[in-house]
């Protein structure tokens, strides 16, 4: 069992699916530290891209790699959509908004999914023929399938440029200085408003990249995020609440933490893995791994 | 009093009149309505479950209160003439895959529905509640298209099971491995795949006893979390233990995921046996193509069993024209299950709860008037059918087609 390639074989497919956990946390991670709002609706979120995918490779016959920029854009107006709709209403709440902003986003949720069962039946989806789908590469013994290697090629380059657009653009100071003081930035003429709209956009855009590549692997289907989001929930958590960049740390080690404890436990039991390593995390270091 | 009705109560009569509530009165004079309680998922993972489930009845209670040229209970009449000709209606409640919620929808449908028995429920964990509940109202509880063999065990009066249980589907299995040692190809090993729930559990107990029994060994034994992000470390494992037949216990979701990252992690085992469920379902050989091939399944039902049973192509005709899919498995015993239950209900000539219940355990029905392939329907004292054969089919291009047993077989079995 515990030979050189099965070992390195978990370590592999953790790490590929932990980059991928990695990227749906992202945008989850981002909407929570610009405003301490949890995003119930995230795993629904990451749904509405896959159907959108779904959707523009029935409709245009385009790969889903190609369209999962059109998708993250597809998402981000959905996202700044929310916002302006929903959330901004949440917010205004006079008493207990934490509560309100929780309710409010869990019944976005319910709605979602709802809407998409009416629309899109309860029927699974799957994407029948696309570029990387089947393919696999295998070094040494080790297999590396396409789509998840595409997946967490995607996450990394996300997190690239996630961190290019906070630290060299305008916009990225706009976004960290509302985060440290949503209230002294309309001091300074930063519209926070829009500034809140614009991190939702891009919350969704994430996910909505993650869902895209998702779709290429993985059943669509209007409950497909549900177990997605419980893992990126932990993710966050456990990389620091608002800490981008410690999702993405903390999304690799789910990954990882999972197929090990999938091999050295029973199966069944892996997601005792995940919660441990989380409960360990919080009685130690209850900020999470990198928060501030 | 205000005369105009307002929003509030015109909307409580239009929810009435569609609950059926409010029937007017020249349907009301044409004779009563018996209504039964479907328990399904209609909501969450398993939905498309459900929303088939309610295409199979509705093609059944069209053939019961319509006059059809079938060779089944009830075809050739309107109604049910011991009753009037009563019609029979069903009114469907969503446990959403969760065994308390079943439990909770049985007792709603019992006390406010009035239904006066309960089909369900896809998912054995959820009979298992919510025949309990049906038992304490003495009411009839018919599990149409749950499989495990532990239901009929508890003692339960008012639990009865037309279709054979994982025992029954188990047996077949390994006769086939039997056979197939009479052909000079012995099965050595074999690798357990299944779900954690009481489906999987009961299961892979009667595989692992028949195993033990055959000398067979069993080189995998894995239980995996349902509906998880990735099987990945669960497949790598069944890889590593390259068993000659690998037997997986899956519902839809797990089976898609299953079959998609073997693929992905280049491990294709020589033979599939599966525990239906997942397998039984189109949308899974839609979701994985070729890799689908020479997969094979125990089932109730098969549609080539129209060579030998002509109702099977015509109740398959009523049931497309509804659902735009084939009869399946799961679809042919809910059809099965509503068939039974008219009969019986039609034989206890009141329509009570009580007598239906005494009518069900006196149910004879031979095996030419179902559409399946089974000797005849009748209760033993457990509430299960005995005579109730099941078939292995093996995946052909687009379609299952029955190799086992030979009775039944259209095609022979590839097997290397």
């Amino acid at each position: 069992m515990a030979n050189a390639a099965t070992i390195a074989q978990i370590l592999m497919s953790g790490l590929l699916m932990g980059l991928i956990y990695a990227l749906i946390a992202a945008g989850l991670s981002l909407i929570f530290g610009l405003m301490d709002v949890v995003n119930f609706a995230h795993g629904e979120f990451l749904m509405t891209a896959m159907y959108a995918t779904f959707g523009l490779v029935v409709l245009l016959s385009l790969d889903p790699l190609v369209l999962s920029p059109i998708v993250a854009a597809i998402m981000f107006v959905v996202g700044a959509f929310c916002y302006r709709v929903i959330i901004v209403h949440a917010m205004r709440a006079r008493t207990n908004v934490g509560m309100v902003q929780v309710f409010a986003t869990f019944g976005l949720a319910i709605v979602i999914r709802g809407l998409a069962q009416f629309v899109f039946t309860p029927d699974y989806r799957s994407i029948p023929k696309s570029w990387l789908g089947g393919q696999t590469f295998s070094i040494f013994g080790v297999y590396m399938p396409a789509p998840q290697l595409a997946g967490a090629l995607a996450s990394l380059l996300a997190f690239g440029a996630l961190w290019l657009l906070m630290k060299r653009t305008d916009f990225g100071k706009a976004l960290e200085a509302t985060r440290e003081d949503a209230g002294a930035v309309g001091l300074v003429g930063i519209d926070r408003n829009r500034v809140f709209a614009m991190g939702w956009g891009l919350g969704a855009a994430l996910v909505g990249l993650a869902g895209a590549i998702l779709s290429i692997f993985y059943y669509i289907h209007p409950d497909v995020g549900g177990p997605f989001a419980l893992i990126a929930y932990v993710t966050v958590a456990l990389g620091g609440f608002g800490s981008v960049f410690g999702a993405l740390a903390a999304g690799v080690i789910v990954g990882i933490v999972e197929a090990i404890s999938a091999t050295v436990l029973q199966p069944s039991m892996k997601a005792i893995g995940i919660y441990a390593v989380y409960l360990l995390v919080v009685f130690l270091r209850p900020r999470g791994l990198f928060g501030h | 009093m205000n005369t105009k009705i307002t929003r509030r109560e015109a909307g409580a009569l239009v929810g009435a009149a569609l609950t059926g509530a409010f029937v007017p009165g020249a349907a009301r004079a044409q004779g009563r309505q018996i209504v039964i309680g479907g328990l399904y998922p209609l909501s969450g993972a398993n939905a498309q479950i459900g929303v088939d489930a309610k295409h199979a009845y509705d093609t059944a209670l069209d053939v019961i209160n319509n006059k059809h040229d079938l060779d089944l209970p009830l075809a050739k009449t309107e109604g049910l003439p011991n009753l009037g000709g009563a019609k029979l209606a069903m009114t469907f409640a969503d446990h959403q895959s969760d065994p308390q919620k079943g439990r909770a929808e049985a007792e709603r449908l019992i006390t406010q529905d009035k239904v006066v028995a309960l089909i369900g429920t896809y998912q054995s964990a959820v009979a298992n509640t919510a025949s309990v509940s049906a038992e304490r109202y003495s009411v009839p509880f018919l599990g149409a298209d749950t499989s495990s063999p532990t239901l009929n065990k508890r003692g339960l009066k008012f639990f009865f099971r037309a279709a054979p249980h994982d025992e029954f589907f188990t047996q077949t299995m390994f006769d086939f491995f039997d056979e197939m040692k009479k052909k000079g190809k012995p099965v050595e090993s074999i690798a357990l795949f299944y779900e954690d729930t009481i489906f999987g559990a009961d299961s892979t107990t009667v595989q692992r006893k028949l195993a033990k029994e055959k000398g067979i060994k069993i080189v995998a034994d894995i239980k995996y979390r349902s509906n998880s992000p990735s099987l990945t470390a669960e497949v790598q494992q069944l890889k590593a233990a390259n068993a000659q037949v690998l037997m997986p216990s899956s519902y839809t979701t797990d089976a898609i995921l299953l079959m998609k990252t073997m693929a992905e992690l280049g491990y294709k085992p020589p033979a599939i046996v599966a525990q239906d469920a997942g397998f039984s379902e189109q949308t899974l050989f839609n979701a994985i193509g070729a890799a689908g091939e020479g997969v094979m399944t125990r089932s109730t039902f098969s549609l080539d069993l129209g060579q030998k049973k002509p109702s099977v192509g015509k109740v398959n005709e009523l049931f497309k024209a509804r659902s735009g899919k084939d009869l399946n498995d799961l679809t042919a015993r809910q059809f099965t299950a509503a068939m039974v239950m008219a009969d019986a209900i039609n034989r206890s000539k009141t329509g009570e709860p009580q007598a239906i219940r005494d009518a069900l355990a006196a149910t004879e029905l031979p095996g030419d008037q179902t559409i399946m392939p089974w000797r005849r329907v009748k209760f033993d004292d457990t509430g299960q059918n005995n005579d109730c054969t099941p078939v292995l089919l093996q995946r052909r291009g687009d379609k299952y087609v029955t190799v086992f047993p030979a009775e039944y077989a259209v095609a022979d079995v590839a097997w290397s």
